[in-house]
């Protein structure tokens, strides 16, 4: 009983842990997922300019660390005068991060919608705009449902680098009360923490894969 | 009426010389079917024609409007951009590999066009895809992906996809030739019924029986170039030109 009470003890502090990880992680996904599709979308169809921009951007950060990304943020712009929250300096670059991977996983999806798509939408008088929102994406996303489910689901694995620069995490919070108590409890409580939530969106995804699946 | 006519038109894939100065014309409700060896030039005629592939040279003219003019031919495209775009909206076109919308029930797929393009109100979209499906004999499909369809049944779907946009020139691009051989009557017997309501019509085809009862006029190609240009009487009883004899031959 006394392991059960002082898990009940470290209880909210985890807790508070885990709000701060929850929120960087819907942060991350309600900026990055359009931001990887309008990449994705200038990527494929806009002028070289934009193109060129776009290469770099994800050359770039699909090339470095996130960790090294983080640390930038954290350390290195201050330095040079640009300073944000620690929460916003994170959110941005998961956000960058992330947004990376999801333009080339769009990128890619778009590519992958067969020629015939856009021709049926042309004879049937379609403008390119209105083929890419009525045709084209629609179908992009639902092919591309499967790897961005799990780019969330390593998402939320990634959140605990925010430990690594100081902000107040899950597994920072379950760190220090380690070094307070040194007692292995509150590892195992994250490590629970970490599994029930991973595979509870792991379930969730694969619904929402079968869900629209239908057409198939 | 004049509905289509092209005037010397080229088309190039790269250095390879795909039309070579074809020119056509097509009247109003007339049945016309292109037939010729693969690779002769048939597909890419009838894409011209509704701007699916760029001309490189000639003057295509649609319902008397110039649409489409390029090379050296002294006229220019004399219609707006927004007559132009008009005037392909009246063309609908049937493709070999169906391209339905994957992600639509067949009727979303017909009422698709007629609210994004023409901006109808979608009750009205719906009693126009429901005449049209009902048209094709797959009214009681209306709910199904395409997925859930036969490969006739697509083609029959597409059809009427494009029959919603109540077009004035249908274009068929081999719209068989993909199908599993008990399935082409169906497909087959639905433009037949378009036939029957003088629906001016391109058809490529390999269907040498179904091009013989239903055209007006056989368009014989090879080569990108137009050999033969006859009644299905004619054409097939006394072919003139030898390459149509062992073409035919090979065929029937």
């Amino acid at each position: 009983m006394d392991h059960l009470d002082y898990v009940l003890k470290i209880l909210p502090f985890i807790l508070s842990g885990l709000k701060l990880t929850a929120k960087i992680y819907v942060a991350t996904l309600i900026f990055a997922l359009p931001l990887g599709l309008l990449a994705a979308i200038g990527k494929v169809t806009g002028p070289k300019i934009i193109k060129s921009i776009l290469f770099l951007y994800t050359w770039i950060w699909r090339g470095t660390p996130l960790l090294f990304q983080l640390f930038f943020m954290y350390y290195a712009l201050p330095v040079i005068g640009i300073r944000f929250s620690p929460f916003v300096a994170a959110t941005v670059a998961y956000v960058l991060n992330y947004g990376a991977y999801l333009t080339e996983i769009f990128r890619g999806g778009i590519e992958s919608i067969e020629k015939g798509q856009y021709e049926a939408a042309k004879a049937l008088g379609m403008t390119y705009p209105q083929t890419m929102r009525r045709i084209i994406i629609p179908q992009t996303v639902r092919r591309v449902l499967p790897p961005i489910c799990s780019e969330a689901v390593n998402l939320v694995k990634d959140t605990a680098l925010l430990a690594v620069v100081g902000m107040p995490d899950l597994l920072r919070i379950a760190t220090q009360i380690f070094t307070r108590d040194f007692n292995i409890i509150p590892f195992i409580v994250a490590f629970v923490l970490y599994l029930i939530i991973s595979s509870v969106l792991v379930k969730l995804f694969g619904k929402l894969e079968k869900m629209h699946s239908i057409y198939e | 009426m004049t509905m289509i006519r092209m005037s010397n038109i080229h088309k190039y894939f790269g250095s390879l010389h795909v039309l070579k100065g074809v020119s056509l014309e097509v009247n109003k409700g007339e049945i016309v079917s292109v037939i010729g060896p693969s690779g002769s030039g048939k597909s890419t005629l009838l894409r011209c024609m509704n701007q699916l592939e760029k001309i490189d040279g000639g003057i295509l003219e649609i319902e008397g409007l110039v649409v489409e003019a390029a090379g050296n031919v002294g006229v220019k495209v004399s219609a707006s951009q927004q007559q132009v775009r008009d005037t392909y909206r009246k063309m609908g076109m049937v493709f070999q590999s169906f391209n339905l919308f994957p992600h639509m029930t067949a009727l979303e797929n017909v009422i698709e066009a007629p609210i994004t393009v023409n901006k109808m109100a979608k009750t009205d979209a719906v009693k126009i895809a429901e005449r049209q499906l009902a048209k094709v004999g797959l009214l009681d499909k209306k709910d199904t992906y395409p997925s859930k369809l036969s490969g006739g049944q697509k083609q029959r779907v597409a059809i009427a996809r494009a029959l919603a946009m109540d077009p004035d020139i249908m274009l068929f691009d081999e719209p068989t030739s993909a199908l599993d051989p008990e399935l082409v009557g169906e497909v087959l017997g639905v433009i037949k019924k378009l036939a029957e309501e003088h629906m001016t019509m391109l058809i490529v085809t390999h269907e040498m029986g179904f091009a013989r009862e239903i055209s007006d006029r056989i368009i014989f190609m090879d080569n990108g170039e137009i050999l033969e240009d006859a009644s299905p009487k004619e054409f097939f009883e006394k072919p003139r030109h030898p390459r149509i004899k062992t073409f035919l031959e090979k065929m029937l």
